[in-house]
C-alpha cells in the first residue's frame, strides 16, 4: 500500500547557523529524493509534527538537500534544538516549481526578503546552472540588519565574484551598523532605477519571496515600474497539513496552495481577497 | 436494468441474512434524530431505513473522526478494514460521497496521492440506499438540485411501497447480493413502479413546499459570487459560537489535520477531523491568519461549497441535507443566508404565496 502520509527517514548531516534565528539544515533522505526549485517538502520532527519548507539547495545536487529555517513556532523551535546525525522525516516534494523553461532568453529579476531568500537560492542555483539560457539575472535582497542576512558569504562575496559581469546584485538592509558599507533602505528601494538594469520590463520576469508585507509592497512597486501581473511570480506561505490536496488548510480562493502553488503568478491571485494576510 | 420486488417478510429475511454475514449499520431513532447503529438481534426491528436521512453523516464510515495513518520509521502500519453494509443511506448521502471521492480518490486533488485508507473503506462497504419518504423540515435538497431518491452511486436501492420494496441494482456488488438471495425476490410489475414514481413525486412536492420561502430565482452558486464583502456574512454569523459543529456534521466537509505523537516504542501519525470555522484553521506558523474574523470563516465555509468545489469539479459541495441547520446551537440557517444574499442582489426569492 502506497501511503502518502508516511515520511521518509532522513538524517541531519550538518547544521549551519545563518543568523541568530535562522539555520540551514543539510539533510540526507534514506531513499532517493528529487525536487525542482519552488516545490516544497513536509518535514517531520518525529513524534512532534510536520511543517512545510522549501528546499534552498540546488536541485542538481542529488545526494543531499538543504532547508533554511527560521525559528517561529513549536516545530521550528524543536528543529533548532536538534543536533547533527539526528533523524527527521520528509514527504514530498509537493506543489509546482518555478517554470524556468518558460523564462529562457528573458531578463529575470529575483527579489528576496529575509528568510524568503531560501527558495530563491534554489532558483538562483537552478538558473546559474544554465546561465547562458537567460538574457540577464538581477538578484535583489533585503534583510533587517547586516546580522540578519542569510547565506551571507555567498550573497556578499562568493556569488558576486563568481558571476561578476553576468549577474547584478542589489543588497540592502533596513538598518545598518558601523561595519555595513552597503545600501540602507527597505527592499523595495532596490527596485529604484531598475530600468537601468532591465531593458524590457514588460517582457521580463520577476520572482518574489519574503514575509507577506514585503511581498505586498514589492508586488505593488513591480507593477508600478511596469512588470505585468502574469510575469510576477510569488511563493505563497500557507498553513499546510497534508501537502497533497486533501486537508483543505491551504485553500486560497479556488486554489490549493499545495497543489496549484506554492508558486503563483500575481495574475492568478490578484482578485482573491486578503491574499497578503 | 430490470427492477425487482421484495415483500415485507422477505425483506426482513434479507436483512437477517446480511446481519449474519456482515457488519450491518442502519439508522435507529433516538429522540428527534436517527443515528447509525450496528444492527443486531436486539435492534433489528427498530431500524428506520426509509424515512429520512440519519443525523450521522456517512463520511464517518470512510473518514472516521480520528484514524491512525502511519507508524513511522521502525514499524509499518497494519490496517484492517472490515467488510460492511450500510442500510438506509439516502440520496443526499450518496451525493456527498461524490465530493469526498473527488478529494480522497479522484484525479483533481492530487493524482499521485490518493488516500489508501479511504479507498479501502469504500471498496469494502456495500451501500444500500432507500428513497426518502418523510424528509425533515430542514431538508432542502431540491434547492441545490439533489433529488430525494437516488439515481446512481448505490449498490442496491430500495423504494418502499405498502406491500414491500422495489429494488434497483446499481453495481456488480449489488447484483451479487441479489443472486445470493435470489429466492426472496420477484420481478417488479409496472403498476408497482407507477406507485413508486407517485411516491417520489409526492416527496419532491413536500420538500418544495417546505422550502417555498427560500427558493431563489438563481442558483446558490450565482448568489455567492463576489459576495465576500456582503454584510450578510456578519449578520448571520452573529449567533455563531464558533463550535465547528456544522463542519463536523456536514457530510461534505472533509478537512482534517495530521498530528504526530510518540508512544513507548514508536512514532504515530493520526488523521483528525478539523473545522474551518475554528480560529486557527488557516493560521501559519509565523502567526499570519488569512481569516481572523468569524464572519470570514463563516463565509468561507459556504464559499468552499458553492465556489471552490464548483470551480474545481463543477459540483456544489452541499447536498441540502440540512444537518448543519439541525445541529447549530445558534439556530443559523444557511437557506436564510442565501435568501438574504438574493435580496441584496435584487434577485427574486420565495415562490408564489
Ligand atoms: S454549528 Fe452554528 S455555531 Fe457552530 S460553528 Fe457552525 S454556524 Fe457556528
Ligand atoms: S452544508 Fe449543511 S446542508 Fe449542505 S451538505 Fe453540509 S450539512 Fe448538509
Ligand atoms: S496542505 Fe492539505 S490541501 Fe493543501
Amino acid at each position: 500500500m502506497n501511503n502518502p502520509y508516511e515520511p521518509i527517514k532522513t538524517q541531519i548531516l550538518k547544521i549551519i547557523p545563518e543568523t541568530a534565528q535562522i539555520k540551514t539544515f543539510v539533510l540526507k533522505p534514506e531513499n532517493h529524493f528529487e525536487f525542482n526549485a519552488g516545490q516544497f517538502i513536509q518535514l517531520t520532527i518525529p513524534g512532534v509534527g510536520e511543517g512545510p519548507f522549501t528546499p534552498s539547495s540546488s536541485p542538481y545536487e542529488k545526494e543531499k538537500m538543504e532547508v533554511t529555517i527560521m525559528q517561529v513556532g513549536k516545530i521550528t523551535s524543536t528543529l533548532h534544538n536538534m543536533k547533527e546525525n539526528d533523524l527527521v522525516g520528509i514527504r514530498g516534494p509537493y506543489g509546482n516549481r518555478y517554470p524556468v523553461d518558460e523564462w529562457r532568453n528573458r531578463e529575470i529579476l529575483i527579489v528576496g526578503g529575509g528568510v524568503g531568500l531560501a527558495p530563491l537560492r534554489s532558483l538562483f542555483l537552478t538558473l546559474t546552472y544554465n546561465l547562458k539560457e537567460y538574457k540577464k539575472i538581477v538578484l535583489c535582497y533585503g534583510a533587517k540588519t547586516p546580522e540578519d542576512i542569510v547565506y551571507k558569504e555567498s550573497i556578499l562575496n562568493k556569488w558576486q565574484k563568481e558571476f561578476a559581469g553576468k549577474i547584478s546584485f542589489r543588497v540592502t538592509v533596513d538598518v545598518g551598523d558601523e561595519k555595513w558599507k552597503g545600501k540602507v533602505g527597505l527592499v523595495t528601494t532596490t527596485l529604484d532605477g531598475i530600468d537601468e538594469e532591465v531593458s524590457n520590463i514588460s517582457e521580463s520576469i520577476a520572482v518574489v519571496c519574503g514575509p507577506p508585507v514585503m511581498m505586498k509592497f514589492t508586488t505593488l512597486k513591480l507593477l508600478d515600474v511596469g512588470y505585468t501581473p502574469e510575469k510576477i511570480y510569488l511563493s505563497m506561505e500557507k498553513n499546510m497539513s497534508c501537502g497533497i490536496g486533501k486537508c483543505g488548510h491551504c485553500q486560497l480562493g479556488k486554489f490549493l496552495a499545495c497543489r496549484d502553488g506554492p508558486v503563483f503568478t500575481y495574475e492568478q491571485l490578484k482578485d482573491i481577497p486578503a491574499i497578503w494576510d | 436494468m430490470e427492477k425487482l420486488f421484495v415483500g415485507k417478510d422477505n425483506f426482513l429475511k434479507f436483512v437477517q441474512n446480511l446481519v449474519e454475514r456482515f457488519s450491518v449499520y442502519a439508522p435507529v431513532e433516538k429522540e428527534d434524530f436517527l443515528f447509525y447503529e450496528k444492527v443486531n438481534q436486539e435492534n433489528i426491528d427498530k431500524i428506520k431505513v426509509d424515512t429520512r436521512r440519519a443525523i450521522h453523516p456517512l463520511k464517518s464510515f470512510f473518514l472516521p473522526a480520528r484514524r491512525k495513518v502511519s507508524e513511522y520509521f521502525n514499524s509499518s502500519l497494519v490496517h484492517e478494514q472490515q467488510n460492511c453494509v450500510i442500510l438506509g443511506a439516502k440520496n443526499c448521502d450518496l451525493h456527498a460521497l461524490k465530493i469526498s471521492d473527488s478529494v480522497y480518490s479522484g484525479e483533481k486533488f492530487g493524482v499521485e496521492y490518493k488516500d489508501p485508507f479511504y479507498i479501502e473503506a469504500r471498496e469494502k462497504t456495500t451501500l444500500i440506499s432507500f428513497d426518502c419518504l418523510s424528509p425533515d423540515e430542514v431538508c432542502f435538497c431540491r434547492l441545490v438540485g439533489v433529488d430525494p431518491f437516488p439515481g446512481e452511486g448505490f449498490d442496491l436501492n430500495f423504494s418502499s411501497l405498502e406491500e414491500g420494496f422495489i429494488i434497483q441494482v446499481g453495481s456488480d456488488k449489488g447484483e451479487k447480493l441479489i443472486k445470493e438471495n435470489e429466492a426472496l425476490f420477484s420481478a417488479a410489475e409496472q403498476n408497482m413502479i407507477n406507485k413508486r414514481d407517485k411516491n417520489r413525486e409526492r416527496v419532491v412536492k413536500l420538500i418544495e413546499k417546505n422550502n417555498r420561502e427560500f427558493k431563489p430565482a438563481k442558483s446558490y452558486r450565482e448568489l455567492i459570487r463576489d459576495s465576500d464583502a456582503s454584510p450578510v456574512w456578519k449578520e448571520h454569523s452573529e449567533m455563531c459560537v464558533d463550535c465547528g459543529g456544522c463542519n463536523q456534521i456536514c457530510p461534505t466537509c472533509r478537512c482534517f489535520l495530521l498530528t504526530d505523537s510518540k508512544t513507548k516504542d514508536k512514532y504515530e501519525r493520526h488523521y483528525l477531523w478539523d473545522a474551518c470555522l475554528l480560529t486557527g484553521f488557516a493560521r501559519v506558523a509565523g502567526g499570519a491568519n488569512p481569516r481572523p474574523y468569524l464572519h470570514q470563516r463563516f463565509a468561507n465555509r459556504l464559499l468552499c461549497k458553492f465556489y471552490f468545489f464548483p470551480e474545481n469539479i463543477n459540483l456544489d459541495a452541499c447536498t441540502g441535507c440540512g444537518r448543519c441547520i439541525a445541529v447549530c446551537p445558534g439556530k443559523i440557517d444557511m437557506r436564510k443566508v442565501f435568501r438574504d444574499l438574493a435580496v441584496e442582489k435584487k434577485i427574486t426569492v420565495g415562490l408564489e404565496k
